[in-house]
């Protein structure tokens, strides 16, 4: 399986450098890696559903505010998600469904998904974004 | 990158990167450190973000890294950023996702000696007695016109509920309540993610700290603040929880559409800004300055809670267990405040992000009995080494926009401090120096661990040294809780 995120060195806060083959998946996977370093959901008892609306100006726009989305409903809700099924996707529209479970564990706190430094590139295997997350 | 070669030194532990070193810097910029604080700033990001500051629009004179400078997101962390009011710019992603984080300093008639013998029992009191960690809420829910009292109100509000006293108003940067707040301007998300988290701790590094006077080096200034040696202190670290959070992630969203509208070209997209006199300007300094009131209302009730804990641990034993307030101040905020600027007093929205208000004497704003003396300066360091009070002074208002450090400064990033370090080891190697810990998880702990911050007696001496704040006391902790 080819690799989803990676985390990468930042002196103070948190950096994930994520991967897709498509803007979907990098969507998904970005979401994927921040859960992975924030939280477990629990695996008992029926799962939780959510859908996402969101609409940018860009897809950095929209990739931050996506992120920024699922810290939201996670903290509010109190819900960790796993799964990420992104619906539609433009340079300025996202519709997402999102599954997972009440928090079972939490493992650090994420504020935010932050505009720093970053850009989705085109690479030869796909694409890639570095994201600076405030922990 | 930058490197020293890019700099020139102005005076001793002062270095300025001139404005011709990118085409985009309006004013140069300058960083505070001695030749081992340079050599680590250079090691990461942190030099590039301050460069990246001295771009905003309406910037004057220069912007400012402290000798605590690491890299952070937008402006470094330890960053100090001068803009005018009347045409400059006003950013939240400038002031960070944790406004007012910030911490105050409780003293006490206690000696340390007394408490000594029994910090076991008084880490794990505050432990059960403080909500801390992930996430985590507390027992105060608020309805939405409790909220709106406290996002415009602040400390007061808290006080208003018998948490804490009148004195304590006085004893807190902008009395614990900044005027310009406006509970409209906060959205009804961040107003979800704060309704419960009023009077808890949170995480990473956040702490309460049960210290000791170690030395003292200004009798006098000491005697002002109520400081001696061997006295017990307690150190309240915190900020304004989720609720602060998504204020800012809420205006760094909304304000990209401002970037474009009002032309502002940016080398960082977290720079985002709106001018101060714009609609979409003022509206963010109410949202910021309503997160700034709740973030005092929740060190408020954080510090009664701790004042509970040691009255009721320490009963029996001590008779005297109050505990006075000598001083609150915030770390991520921006604030209007004035500065001669080419001869003339000129308004300026001074945005300090990892970095602490040192006002010197005589200023406005200070408690009556500070006046004379100056501002007390708050520097925590880590949980392992020493802390430090400060005074401002007026070479400050003169060289620095009245701004100090904030603390010691991360040197060593999360992940690798996991790796490096095992929190249960740091436990006991903690203990066998005298210091008692408790985190709610291991990884936290090892996240925050000495060797993961720079040398704060380095970093102070910087400031004492430069004079832009004087040396009055350095503490050391006896118990800590981290969030």
């Amino acid at each position: 399986m080819t690799k989803r995120f990676e985390e990468i060195e930042h002196t103070a806060d948190l950096a994930l450098r994520v991967y897709g083959q498509d803007m979907r998946e990098l969507f998904a996977n970005a979401a994927y890696g921040m859960f992975a370093m924030m939280a477990e959901p629990s695996l008992e008892g029926p799962t939780r559903e959510r859908e996402v609306s969101l609409e940018a100006m860009d897809y950095e726009s929209l990739l931050v505010d996506w992120l920024n989305e699922l810290i939201y409903l996670h903290e509010v809700e109190r819900e960790t998600y796993s799964q990420f099924n992104i619906q539609t996707l433009s340079p300025t529209k996202l519709k997402a469904h999102v599954i997972g479970g009440p928090t079972r564990i939490k493992t650090k706190a994420i504020k935010a998904a932050t505009f720093h430094d970053l850009a989705i590139k085109e690479t030869v295997n796909g694409l890639v974004a570095t994201i600076v997350f405030d922990v | 990158m930058v490197s020293k070669k890019d700099m020139k030194q102005v005076e001793e532990y002062v270095y300025e990167i001139p404005k011709g070193f990118r085409d985009d810097m309006r004013v140069p910029a300058r960083l505070y450190a001695d030749e081992e604080l340079l050599e680590m700033a250079l090691k990461d990001r942190s030099v590039e973000q301050l460069v990246n500051t001295a771009t905003l629009p309406g910037v004057v004179k220069y912007t400012l890294a402290m000798p605590d400078i690491h890299q952070g997101y937008g402006p470094p962390i330890g960053g100090v950023i001068p803009l005018r009011t009347s045409d400059g710019v006003i950013s939240p992603g400038a002031v960070g996702y944790d406004i007012n984080c910030g911490v105050r300093l409780l003293r006490s008639n206690i000696l340390a000696e007394e408490v000594k013998p029994i910090m076991d029992d008084i880490v794990n009191a505050l432990f059960r007695g403080v909500p801390s960690g992930v996430g985590r809420s507390g027992d105060i829910k608020l309805t939405q016109r409790q909220m709106d009292e406290v996002l415009e109100k602040g400390s007061a509000w808290a006080v208003s509920q018998g948490y804490g006293t009148k004195d304590d108003l006085e004893h807190t940067e902008e009395r614990g309540g900044m005027a310009g707040a406006e509970a409209r301007a906060v959205s009804k998300e961040a107003g979800k993610r704060g309704h419960d988290q009023l009077g808890t701790l949170g995480s990473g590094n956040h702490f309460v700290e049960v210290g000791e006077v170690e030395a003292i080096y200004d009798e006098e200034t000491a005697d002002a603040f109520g400081l001696f040696q061997g006295q017990m202190v307690v150190w309240v670290h915190s900020g304004s929880r989720g609720l602060g959070h998504q204020v800012c992630t809420d205006y760094v969203r909304d304000l990209q559409k401002a970037v474009t509208k009002y032309n502002i070209k940016l080398p960082d997209r977290e720079l985002v800004c709106a001018p101060f006199d714009s609609p979409e300007g003022r509206d963010y300094f109410a949202a910021m300055a309503s997160a700034a009131n709740y973030a005092w209302a929740n060190r408020q009730i954080l510090a009664h809670r701790v004042r509970q804990v040691l009255d009721d641990v320490l009963a029996g034993l001590v008779k005297d267990r109050e505990l006075t307030l000598v001083y609150d101040v915030a770390h991520n905020i921006a604030k209007v405040e004035e500065y001669p600027i080419d001869g003339k007093l000129t308004r300026l929205i001074i945005h300090r992000k990892g970095a602490t208000r040192a006002f010197g004497p005589g200023m406005r704003g200070l408690p009556a009995d500070y006046r004379d003396v100056g501002q007390p300066v708050l520097i925590p360091g880590d949980m392992g080494t020493a802390s430090y009070v400060l005074v401002g002074t007026t070479k400050a208002m003169e060289k620095t926009f009245g701004t100090s450090c904030h603390g010691a400064g991360r040197v060593m990033s999360r992940s690798a401090a996991i790796k490096k370090i095992r929190g249960q080891e740091l436990q006991r190697e903690l203990l066998e120096k005298g210091i008692v810990v408790r985190g709610g998880d291991w990884k936290g702990l090892a996240e925050e661990a000495p060797d993961a911050y720079k040398d704060v007696d380095r970093v102070v001496n910087v400031v004492h040294s430069t004079g832009i704040a004087r040396k009055v006391a350095r503490l050391v902790p006896l118990g800590v809780i981290k969030g």
